[in-house]
């Protein structure tokens, strides 16, 4: 048999081949190793911009909360590049991560290393975020993420990372105390089952159990990530309404949308009280068309609040945006650039360790009064509240109702059980 | 406990039917055409979508109306994709199709994100269709039960056209032996536009009856395809009958996991298709005819343009040129430079890890993401609980791999082409729930904030902190890993032509090129082809392991089937059975996504309508455009795998195709 056209090479002669390699390397790398310090890196104090990446999920199945964050990422620039309170410009480039962490840090490598960005903003999905977490660490970058998973200002916490998303654990308080309050204690959930269900579920246990003394875990069911049949669980859920005061639900997305659709056409919304996390998400709202009908939800935003500037905020989006109103992801996306400029003026450096030094404890003047992102875990200290989506006058659309606020204070952990250590 | 079971058949149906739309299409197309189409699941958005714009303006009561007409537009794009690019494809390897159905994918789906906005939609029901009833203690809403009886119906009306119609008979007959077919005087081509126009509008119709159920949204066609292939597999291809079952299966096998085993929600038919493809090879209802149609291998030249030494000399300029790239990173580009070929060459092994298989022995793994998440995985857990040292995890990854590829390819290998291709997917799924669901893995999240050091027994250097001065140049991190994945690269590329020159890789070529004979020589073909996937995991376990020591992170989604799909895309790109052609696929798939997504946001638009081209017009891969272009540019006949066919020279009645020509002139 022939061997073909490719050329003969004898074992011998690959192994020759390779140890050689390996020779030539390490002898290379024996004449001439230094310090990297050696390298150089400069910084300058005057500047008249500076370069932020956005980075976003805009394809996939976050694709509609990427476009909302990003069009609240570009109103704060649009905003601060107009104004005479800052003496620099922000430049940006986009950057489609594609819910893929391995893409976010591709992409992310990119926006440092060839654009020259010295701060990051986005990334909704938790892997992602957690991954641009790191990358923020290894590359000294200060970055802004808009995932909700506790670890991000928690275990996974680092010096480079200050979030103004607010996190499930803020959430998770005023859920638990307004259903231990309003509802009972007897809970049964339903959950999507990965980080983020998990985490709904620790966080508003921990915090139930600490509410009531009564306090009950009725049951718990579970669905895959990305799940579009619910009737099992439903039906699940429904043998155990009458033992349970409340369902608290730790899911988003798609997923809850479809199930609180599936919910109501089954009727389940009649037969137990329906406690939300995200519920109150727009896309969520125009997802689940009347299955959002009476549901319960805590509350991260709603363009309705009149705290800090939020009001000039709404009209400067719906006259940017052809009337479109802001939701959560925008204003996380607003704010996140509005705070990270006010570090870069007040350190009078685009050296994102400087800032990152600076932010800390800084206070700031946000679409909810007086914020800071706090000392020990880098999270802004954003008030919460419990809402309740009800049949709108007009439309289809569920309308949100405030039912009660949580201070920022009171919402968040204390500093001692985050477990950021920085 | 009756009025429980009740209630489970009734949640089980509702999903069930809609598996049966959605799997008959699919099956009937691959049954006559042997079509793999992946597209199937954006043609189930698109007529969701269709519905929703139908809907829009009339209200819920246009319903009934989009239920007929959303999938006759379906219907009629499903033909003219037929006519204008599976056509084109037939009688060559359904390899093909993957690519031009992944283009496919890319190009609709992009246009519904173009067309209508991103996020979930509710698609408005009549009035009639709302509400629920309860009979017995059991409760279902009236749109399931809407679903339930109008879904059978539709599923018994496409029975019925199968089995009592002219039009079915000849379609049925096709998906058995299409050559008698043709034989009998019947133009069994005509008959394919009819079909794949009938698969869409199935389709279609499953997407807006579920789309009614839960909602609609640009990723709800990705959302069912891999439970759609499961079923077709699980049923037997080109089966209708095993579709129905198949769909019914699942859907009530799904239900009462839930119920019960929650736990095995997710693998549950992964699990159930794997054990009756062990039993079963072709599925339930399936038979081994379809495959003897599935054409010759698709393979890159060879013999090729070039001479031996020219080739050697060009490989050689190559991986100079390659170590010349950080040199200039920082001053003459960014250093972005060397980050984005880091990933060419990561994925370039990986790449080149399947085509040791799929080039040689015809094994098509499309759950070769496993071995690439096993190694991050085993790198990343290495690196937390055992050593440090990059070495060590990445000598941990390689045997863990190669220890896994064995017991996948001892289960795997015994059934064949498309079966294998789904087996070797189910055990991927297996493994991407796995990783979700355990917690020293990091659950959903993954492993992060890991670090190593090139050494051993603790001796050693972190990249970061050392650089390599080359007169004004410095090398340091990420340009040091750089050396170090391209010599994994340059290493495995050199042990791979090795083991192919050996005895070992003549009988693969002989595998490659004739099973059976190779058989009837004496050569027990199981057991190398086991080799080949052991070597094949091995590589892609060492490829995993390099992204996580790069990215000091590992997270489930590695092990996506889409990377599995994508690495696929790679091999075919470049030239199958070359192992250099892959490399090039993934420089061309990554420049071209680089190029793309800094040019236009609908980058997926564009690589999309480059595949579809791609494979209609360059079968053979990238490293057979020179024999192409040879003709032209030297005025003289190619000598490459693919020139066209000779009609002097070809006995063959029917038109030969590039690659049965390519095949007949191999190099034996």
């Amino acid at each position: 048999m022939s061997q073909g056209d490719t050329p003969q090479g004898s074992r011998r002669d690959v192994l020759r081949a390779l140890a050689a390699g390996s020779v030539v390397g390490v002898t290379g790398l024996a004449g001439c190793v230094g310090s990297p310090d050696e390298v150089g890196n400069g910084d300058d104090e005057n500047f008249d911009t500076v370069q932020f990446g956005v980075l976003e999920p805009f394809t996939g199945a976050f694709s509609d909360l990427a476009k909302e964050r990003h069009q609240g990422t570009e109103l704060a620039i649009k905003q601060i590049n107009e104004s005479d309170e800052f003496d620099f410009t922000i430049e940006y480039d986009d950057y489609d991560t594609q819910l893929d962490p391995a893409t976010a840090t591709q992409r992310a490598d990119q926006a440092v290393q060839s654009d020259g960005a010295q701060f990051l903003t986005g990334c909704i999905s938790s892997s992602s975020a957690l991954a641009i977490n790191d990358f923020a660490r290894e590359n000294e970058v200060v970055y802004t993420p808009g995932a909700a998973d506790v670890s991000i200002t928690g275990e996974e916490c680092n010096q480079y990372v200050f979030r103004f998303e607010t996190s499930t654990a803020q959430i998770a308080e005023v859920m638990a105390q307004w259903t231990a309050d309003e509802l009972g204690d007897r809970i049964v959930y339903h959950i999507a089952d990965y980080a983020y269900g998990e985490s709904v579920l620790e966080e508003v246990e921990t915090r139930m159990e600490s509410t009531s003394d009564s306090y009950e875990r009725v049951g718990v069911t579970r669905s895959d990530q990305g799940s579009n049949d619910f009737e099992a669980f439903i039906s699940q859920i429904s043998n155990e309404s009458d033992e349970a005061d409340a369902l608290v639900v730790g899911m988003t997305g798609s997923d809850l949308a479809i199930f609180l659709s599936q919910a109501r056409s089954r009727g389940l919304q009649n037969e137990i009280p329906i406690v939300t996390t995200t519920g109150s998400f727009r896309s969520i709202r125009t997802g689940a068309g009347d299955g959002a009908y009476d549901i319960y939800s805590g509350v991260r935003y709603v363009p309705e609040l009149e705290t800090g500037d939020n009001r000039e905020f709404v009209e400067a989006y719906e006259s940017e945006y052809d009337g479109d109103v802001p939701d959560n992801f925008s204003r996380v996306g607003y704010e996140s650039v509005r705070m990270v400029a006010n570090g870069i003026r007040e350190a009078g450096s685009r050296n994102p360790t400087t800032v990152a030094e600076t932010l800390p404890g800084m206070e700031h003047e946000t679409i909810f009064g007086p914020n800071e992102f706090r000392e020990c875990d880098q999270q802004a200290s954003n008030p919460v509240w419990m809402g309740e989506c009800v049949d709108p006058d007009s439309g289809d659309l569920a309308t949100v109702e405030l039912l009660e606020e949580l201070p920022g204070e009171e919402a968040a952990p204390d500093c001692a059980e985050t477990g950021c250590d920085l | 406990m009756a009025s429980e079971l009740l209630q489970l058949l009734v949640d089980g149906l509702t999903i069930g039917v809609v598996y049966v739309l959605l799997a008959a299409g699919l099956s009937v197309i691959f049954g006559v055409m042997n079509v793999i189409n992946f597209a199937h699941g954006e043609l189930f958005a698109l007529g969701a979508y269709f519905a929703l714009a139908l809907i829009a303006p009339f209200g819920g009561s246009a319903f009934f109306v989009a239920l007929f007409v959303a999938p006759l537009l379906v219907g009629i794009i499903g033909v003219g994709i037929e006519r204008f690019t599976v056509r084109p494809l037939y009688g060559r390897n359904p390899l093909y199709h993957i690519l031009l159905t992944f283009g496919l994918v890319l190009v609709i789906n992009d246009l519904i994100y173009l067309i209508w906005e991103p996020g979930s939609v509710t698609l408005p029901l009549p009035a009639v269709l709302s509400g629920s009833i309860t009979v017995l203690d059991v409760t279902a809403s009236v749109y399931n039960l809407f679903i339930i009886v109008f879904g059978a119906l539709m599923a018994v009306a496409v029975w019925a056209m199968f089995e009592f119609t002219k039009y079915g008979l000849i379609v049925r007959a096709g998906a058995q032996d299409r050559q008698m077919v043709r034989n009998l005087g019947i133009d069994i081509d005509r008959y394919y536009s009819l079909v794949f126009g009938m698969g869409a509008a199935l389709a279609a119709f499953a997407g807006i009856i579920l789309g009614g159920y839960q909602t609609v949204n640009p990723t709800m066609g990705m959302s069912v395809i891999i439970p759609a292939f499961v079923i077709v597999v699980l049923g037997g291809l080109g089966s209708f009958r095993g579709a129905v079952v198949g769909g019914l299966f699942v859907g009530l096998v799904q239900t009462a996991l839930r119920t019960y085993a929650p736990i095995f929600e997710g693998t549950g038919i992964f699990v159930l298709m794997i054990g009756v493809l062990l039993v079963r090879p072709h599925g339930l209802f399936g038979t081994d005819a379809g495959e003897e149609h599935a054409g010759n291998l698709l393979s890159g030249p060879r013999g090729g343009f070039l001479d031996p030494q020219t080739r050697t000399r060009l490989g050689l300029a190559m991986v100079g040129l390659l170590a010349l790239v950080p040199l200039g990173a920082g001053t003459l580009y960014s250093t972005y430079a060397v980050t984005l070929v880091i990933e060419i060459i990561i994925w370039g092994l990986f790449a080149l890890s399947l085509d040791f298989v799929m080039g040689y022995t015809g094994l098509v793994s499309l759950g070769h993401a496993l071995f690439y998440g096993l190694g991050a995985y085993a790198v990343a857990l290495g690196l937390s609980h055992v050593s440090q040292s990059a070495f060590v995890v990445l000598a941990l990854a390689i045997v863990i791999s190669a220890v896994i590829a064995w017991g996948i390819g001892f289960l795997s290998i015994r059934v064949s082409g498309v079966y294998f291709a789904m087996i070797t997917l189910g055990f991927a799924e297996l493994f991407y729930n796995l990783l979700g669901q355990l917690e020293f893995t990091g659950g959903s999240d993954g492993l992060f904030g890991l670090s190593t050091y090139y050494g051993l027994a603790g001796v050693g250097v972190e990249l970061d902190e050392i650089a390599v001065f080359l007169g004004p140049v410095a090398i340091t991190g990420q340009s040091l890993f750089y050396y170090i994945a391209l010599a994994a690269l340059v290493a495995s590329f050199l042990l791979t032509r090795r083991m192919l020159n050996s005895p070992f890789g003549a009988v693969l070529k002989s595998i490659r090129e004739n099973e059976q004979r190779a058989t009837f020589i004496g050569y027990e073909t199981t057991v190398y082809k086991r080799r080949a996937f052991v070597v094949s995991g091995a590589l892609a376990g060492l490829a995993g392991g390099l992204f996580t020591l790069n990215a000091g992170y590992a997270t489930p989604s590695l092990v996506d089937w889409l990377n599995s799909g994508e690495v696929i895309v790679m091999v075919i790109l470049g030239g199958m059975g070359t192992l250099y052609g892959p490399v090039i696929g993934s420089g061309i798939f990554f420049g071209l996504e680089e190029l793309l997504t800094g040019f236009t946001d609908r980058w997926r638009l564009v690589l999309g309508t480059i595949f579809v081209l791609f494979v209609i017009l360059l079968p053979g891969g990238l490293v057979s455009l020179p024999s192409r272009l040879a003709p032209a540019l030297l005025g003289a006949p190619g000598r490459g795998p693919n020139p066209e066919p000779e009609p002097e020279s070809n006995p063959d009645p029917e038109p030969a195709t590039d690659v049965d020509d390519a095949h007949t002139r191999g190099d034996d």
